[in-house]
């Protein structure tokens, strides 16, 4: 019987993204499966209860299949990449939301050269976003 | 799926390797590298029983060698797997017991005319 009872995501050391790949196709029980993957059994018991695949038998013990956790591993590394693109004209990244935002009522300080700061509000929480920008134009303020 | 008892076996031998004859860390981490190859090969079957094998294991690691294994790295599993044997038939004379001490020393000699695409 598998069983899921929290699919939220794990951070995995990059010691774990190296090893799993290199589990075998067998079952293996969690003291094993933490041995060769060189962390503590307790860490590997909390993946297990967020989500890690894994089954039990009659007699309540757990197994858990070495290819089944490898992709298991490879997912959570996947989910926690946060899909990239460039910042477009008027948006910035705002520290508190931790997410790009569009910048409002943005404004252009000059620092030294070319270089320039817009600086506005963070549409969402209302917080000061800072966007470094070069060469700044009107571009850069369409949306503030 | 591989067979359990083979890879309690390799642990064990991992574990004795490193009590008794206080091979390395670094050393034990690629012996067992090494002993996968002889898993895989194994597969479900007994270890006690691979000299009854379809294929020999020269010949499967061969065919993991043109992925991109060198001569020295193949000789050096083979070397591994051989002390391995020759380990489980010391360790387990019973289990063991149909397996040729010829056989396992067979398994380290690269077959001539067999060439490994680097």
């Amino acid at each position: 019987m598998s069983e899921n009872q929290n699919t939220s995501n794990c951070r995995i050391s990059r010691n774990v993204l190296i090893k799993a790949p290199g589990l075998l196709p067998m079952l293996y029980t969690p003291r094993e499966i933490a041995e060769d993957l060189d962390v503590p059994e307790t860490t590997l018991r909390d993946w297990l209860n967020h989500g890690a695949p894994h089954s039990r038998d009659k007699s309540n013990h757990i197994w858990i299949d070495g290819k089944q956790f490898a992709a298991w591993v490879d997912n959570q590394r996947n989910a926690r990449k946060k899909p990239a693109h460039p910042l477009q004209a008027g948006e910035g990244f705002c520290m508190r939301c931790n997410a790009i935002v569009t910048i409002l009522n943005g404004e252009i300080h000059p620092v030294k050269g070319r270089l320039s700061h817009l600086k506005g509000k963070c549409p969402i929480c209302g917080g000061i976003v800072n966007r470094g920008i070069w060469n700044a134009g009107s571009a850069e303020l369409s949306q503030g | 799926m591989l067979d359990r008892q083979n890879y309690l076996k390799v642990k064990l031998f991992l574990k004795f390797s490193r009590d008794v004859h206080g091979l390395s860390s670094l050393q034990i981490s690629n012996d067992f590298e090494h002993l996968k190859a002889l898993l895989l090969w194994a597969g479900s079957q007994p270890l006690s029983s691979a000299h009854a094998f379809n294929t020999n294991l020269p010949d499967s690691l061969f065919q993991i060698g043109e992925k991109g294994l060198d001569q020295a790295e193949l000789q050096s599993i083979l070397n591994t797997n051989q002390r391995f044997l020759l380990w489980g038939k010391a360790m387990f004379p019973v289990e063991f017991q149909n397996i040729r001490l010829s056989w396992i020393m067979k398994i380290s000699a690269i077959s001539e005319g067999k060439e490994v695409i680097i």
